[in-house]
């Protein structure tokens, strides 16, 4: 039965093995459906947001979410303390997130990536410097670099991008070195070598293609981390500007008036959550997916 | 090597090295060596298969891949069909590469598991400029129909195949580029016994097909004895026989090569055969003993022996040991180390 299974995939479409792929792991199917929702919001955020999210309404502040007695469906999530839509505020919120999460990871994944390959790759003293450099940037505190930071620069969003992005550039060094000197020592790199491959094949054909798995994984993590971590500058002032609507803020505003409207702390805090719960089931999924042995030749 | 005399060898090796720095310490220092291969020399004729055989860790994968340059030497000669492997640079090398390939022990580690094998073999032939386009994927699929796959298997990964079927692709690898000289690395030791006959007798199709030499590493004697014709026995990083298959398997002359060949399972129970165990382990590469390497497990081992390193000679039948048996110290006319370090002791 289970090779009954295996045939009938390889008859279906490409389209159609991807969604089986999806289907097939239930876990995967919420972390993509929830990055999905987040992905959506933030690149769509001027078109599904029901309100301005600076726009502010002294009159009906701390509204109380549309479900419950003396909320309205104008305002489904409430509104905070200075009467700002709260769903809007999330909806665009999402931006600040998603931004830091993926330029951050962005940089930090192709630092790590260039310097992590010359160490393996070259190896020797060149290995020695870069790892030590890597190292030095690992003892850093990254909160004590931020506030510096926020302190001399000021609060920007470049600033936490940029903090995010070489803080965390040691942790790809080490994992792109490990598997390149692990690569490197496999047969079919040898067998390259042996038939005279130029260093630019061996390092494009053989060594690229099998590091993408490991580092698209941990990339994944690594955004749904930033994610967090930003939201947690936020809530302690020292990520974007006050006026700037992100997570982060939203929770740190929401504090002082948690006693009598949860609502202005909870929804980003719930957006925090599924955000990088969503993450995390994407990057496992990812790992599968992008393992060949899961992959089925057409 | 009466019979090969007149041949010109395609392999000369002439006492080929290679330490392995041990590194200690904060700085790396280092303070000392592993002997993996120690002066080892012997030749291979075209059209033959020479084997090494020797157990784990002997040097002998070493020699193999020293010999295609995979890794450095730290000393002595590769002279293949003539030319320096080591004098060679930058294109020179990639033609000689081309002329001399290697069949890993793991089918498991030895593709790329991100590519089809059709893929694999269409790239080597690439880098070769061999073909293009159509007739690129026409080759490519035919070398593996030569080693006993189907031609619709060059658009599937490494996965889908069993072992053997690696094994084939590798091979099929190796006989892309129409290489005379294939180092077979423990070919068969990572497969199931019931496949291992299936790739010896793909080997030996080949060679008679495609008229290669093989350097076949082994720590398998009954395979070596099945496919060798001159076979090199090494002990810690030494050459310490040579000879033809036949005079070997009948009459080896080294104390090692005598207990390594009783070690042979015999299928017949009623034969009972005399087993030579040696006493004690293999001595660290790193720390051999002085002398003769084997003295340590030798038991017919002599004072000469704990002082004096046994060359590798020729006996007057035309094979090579190195061993005081066979050539006592006192034929060692006008070497005056050898004299000197015995006088010393």
């Amino acid at each position: 039965m289970r090779i009954d299974a295996l045939d009938q995939e390889n008859v279906r479409s490409p389209f159609q093995r991807v969604l089986r792929i999806v289907f097939r792991d239930k876990a995967g199917l919420v972390g993509v459906l929830l990055f999905g929702i987040v992905l959506f919001s933030a690149i769509f955020a001027p078109y599904i947001a029901p309100h301005h999210p600076l726009e502010q309404n002294l009159r009906i502040s701390r509204q109380v979410p549309a479900w419950q007695e003396g909320g309205d469906w104008e305002h489904p999530l409430g509104t905070d303390n200075l009467g700002r839509d709260m769903l809007s505020r999330i909806i665009y919120g999402s931006r600040v997130s998603l931004t830091v999460g993926f330029f951050g990871v962005l940089i930090s994944m192709s630092l790590g990536m260039i310097l992590g390959l010359v160490a393996g790759y070259v190896g020797g003293r060149t290995d020695n410097i870069i790892m030590g450099i890597a190292n030095l940037f690992l003892a850093i505190p990254y909160l004590l670099l931020v506030v510096v930071v926020a302190a001399v620069l000021g609060r920007s969003l470049i600033n936490v991008i940029m903090i995010f992005g070489f803080t965390n550039a040691p942790l790809f060094v080490r994992i792109t070195r490990g598997e390149v000197l692990r690569i490197r020592k496999s047969g079919y790199v040898e067998s390259a070598t042996s038939i005279g491959a130029r260093p630019g094949r061996i390092i494009f054909q053989h060594i690229l293609p099998n590091l993408i798995g490991p580092l698209l994984t941990v990339a994944t993590f690594e955004m749904s981390g930033m994610i967090f971590y930003e939201a947690g500058l936020g809530f302690l002032g020292l990520s974007v500007p006050p006026g700037v609507p992100s997570w982060g803020n939203m929770l740190a505003a929401g504090r002082q008036y948690i006693q009598f409207s949860p609502w202005i702390a909870a929804f980003p805090g719930l957006a925090i959550v599924f955000t990088s719960l969503g993450m995390n089931l994407l990057g496992d999924w990812l790992r599968d997916v992008l393992d060949p042995k899961m992959r089925r030749s057409a | 090597m009466s019979g090969t005399a007149e041949r010109q060898p395609m392999l000369q090796v002439t006492n080929l090295k290679k330490y392995f720095p041990i590194k200690t310490g904060v700085f790396s220092r280092t303070t000392g060596y592993v002997k993996a291969v120690d002066d080892v020399s012997f030749d291979i004729y075209p059209g033959e298969t020479f084997a090494l055989v020797g157990e784990s860790g002997c040097g002998k994968s070493t020699t193999g891949r020293t010999i295609l340059r995979l890794q450095n030497a730290t000393g002595g000669q590769v002279i293949f069909k003539g030319e320096d492997v080591y004098a060679a640079t930058g294109d020179r090398m990639r033609v000689l590469r081309k002329d001399m390939q290697i069949v890993f022990q793991d089918p498991y580690s030895a593709l790329n598991p991100r590519m089809t094998i059709g893929a694999a073999i269409r790239e080597i032939m690439r880098v070769h400029g061999m073909a293009t386009g159509n007739e690129l994927h026409e080759k490519a699929e035919r070398v593996l129909e030569t080693c006993g796959l189907q031609r619709h298997h060059a658009s599937r990964y490494p996965h889908e195949f069993s072992g053997g079927q690696r094994q084939r692709v590798v091979i099929a690898r190796a006989l892309a580029l129409n290489p005379s000289l294939i180092v077979a690395d423990e070919p068969i030791s990572a497969l199931d016994v019931s496949i291992q006959s299936q790739i010896i007798n793909l080997l030996e199709d080949l060679q008679d097909e495609f008229d290669l030499t093989f350097l076949f590493i082994s720590h398998d004697l009954s395979v070596v004895k099945h496919m060798a014709e001159r076979v090199g026995v090494m002990y810690l990083g030494k050459l310490v026989e040579v000879a033809g298959k036949r005079e070997l398997y009948e009459n080896p002359l080294h104390p090692y090569s005598q207990a390594l060949l009783s070690a042979i399972p015999v299928s017949d129970p009623a034969r009972r055969q005399e087993r030579i165990i040696l006493k004690g382990d293999v001595p660290s590469p790193a720390n051999p003993p002085s002398g003769c390497p084997f003295h340590t497990r030798c038991p017919y081992a002599m004072d000469v022996c704990r002082s004096v390193v046994p060359r590798l000679r020729r006996t007057d039948s035309g094979r090579h040991v190195a061993c005081h048996l066979i050539h006592p110290p006192e034929q060692h006319n006008g070497d005056l180390s050898t004299v000197e370090t015995r006088i010393a002791h």
